[in-house]
């Protein structure tokens, strides 16, 4: 997406850049540049990233702008344990905005593979209703392959089998509930060998519970 | 006339017409106001949440301002990357199985942060309905429904 903005003068040519990280990348960054199209100076106020996790420059520290003069804003985004994607927003307050509407807001979306990749991530049984297994599947989205290498549940009102459809790319984890008659939940973990450390353990979920008034109505 | 004269001249009209504009209209509006007709589709205004809704308030905020003055009873998953998430994540599934309803809110209108963490936790699929609270923290604040907070008059 190519959104452009321009605010009390101030043009941006692009207020949303789209970036495809690595699996093991630890932090991205982002240049917005910026240009005074009018023919005042421009004071930029505050900025801010509202995350612990973004770290925001105006290059040279500069804050007021003549017309035509072009500055840069820097966003330096720390991944984290972050896969997905995730928006981050940078924003900028000018010359007589208000404190809370500042005139420029920045977007920085971070595409990050998801690795390890659990598909559903929650199982779900009817208070009292049959004790059916049900199956997550775990697909490796990695070139070199990933392998479960351990898995646990943490309620023994569940009990999960892991079953390997192809070394290293699919497994399916088999839940089998063993009680039914009282609300639950279970919490699945499942270890891998992923070398990227913020992919290897996920985590699914099993719970034992009454329909909510949506899922009655959605029933046949 | 001088330039101080005419300077006072353009004062005097400038207050003038302020002053009429507020008598007239009233002092500018600073609370935060919801038009349920504006909404987006996942977003709800703080009046439309029943009395008695069993509803798990999820603070997106840094875990510092959600320990000084989150809703009472509300959890903390935010996306700091020096957060656990998957802490967050089953600290919401044990909570989310007892509710209806899942409303997120960060620091105001501006704050998209509530939005990604909603989506986190619709992706869940726990089956309880999940919303982000228009104007965030501001409009819970004005209501006096977070701690050390009383409502606006």
């Amino acid at each position: 997406m190519m959104a452009s903005l321009q605010a009390a003068g101030l043009d941006f040519p692009h207020t949303l850049k789209e970036i495809h990280a690595p699996a093991d990348a630890k932090t991205i960054t982002a240049d917005f540049e910026f240009t005074n199209l009018s023919d005042k100076a421009v004071r930029v106020v505050k900025y801010d990233a509202a995350c612990s996790c973004m770290a925001v420059k105006i290059k040279g520290g500069k804050l007021r702008y003549g017309p035509g003069e072009s500055g840069l804003v820097r966003a330096d985004f720390e991944m984290g344990n972050f896969s997905g994607t995730v928006d981050k927003v940078v924003s900028l307050w000018l010359d007589g905005d208000p404190a809370d509407k500042p005139s420029v807001t920045l977007t920085v979306r971070v595409h990050i593979p998801v690795l390890v990749m659990l598909e559903p991530k929650t199982l779900k049984w009817e208070l009292h209703g049959g004790k059916d297994a049900q199956r997550i599947r775990i697909t490796m989205n990695d070139v070199k392959p990933i392998r479960v290498t351990a898995i646990s549940s943490s309620s023994p009102a569940f009990h999960p089998e892991l079953k390997t459809i192809e070394e290293g790319k699919h497994y399916e984890l088999v839940i089998t509930p063993t009680e039914v008659d009282s609300p639950g939940l279970g919490i699945f973990r499942i270890e891998t060998d992923c070398v990227v450390e913020r992919h290897r353990i996920q985590q699914a979920f099993g719970v034992v519970r009454k329909p909510t008034p949506a899922e009655d109505a959605a029933k046949p | 006339m001088n330039v101080w004269g005419q300077l006072a001249v353009i004062s005097i009209i400038a207050l003038a017409a302020a002053g009429g504009t507020w008598w007239i209209k009233g002092p500018p509006a600073r609370v935060l106001a919801c038009d349920p007709a504006t909404l987006k589709p996942d977003e709800l205004c703080l009046d439309q949440i029943a009395a008695g809704t069993d509803v798990l308030w999820v603070d997106a905020r840094p875990r510092s301002e959600w320990e000084k003055n989150g809703v009472e009873g509300s959890v903390l998953w935010n996306l700091d990357p020096a957060e656990d998430a998957q802490a967050f994540e089953a600290e919401v599934a044990v909570r989310v199985a007892v509710v209806s309803q899942v409303i997120v809110y960060c620091g105001d209108e501006n704050c998209g942060v509530s939005r990604q963490v909603a989506g986190r936790i619709r992706a869940l699929g726990m089956g309880a309905g999940v919303f982000v609270l228009h104007g965030g923290w501001r409009a819970l604040s004005e209501a006096g429904r977070v701690r050390n907070s009383s409502p606006d008059p």
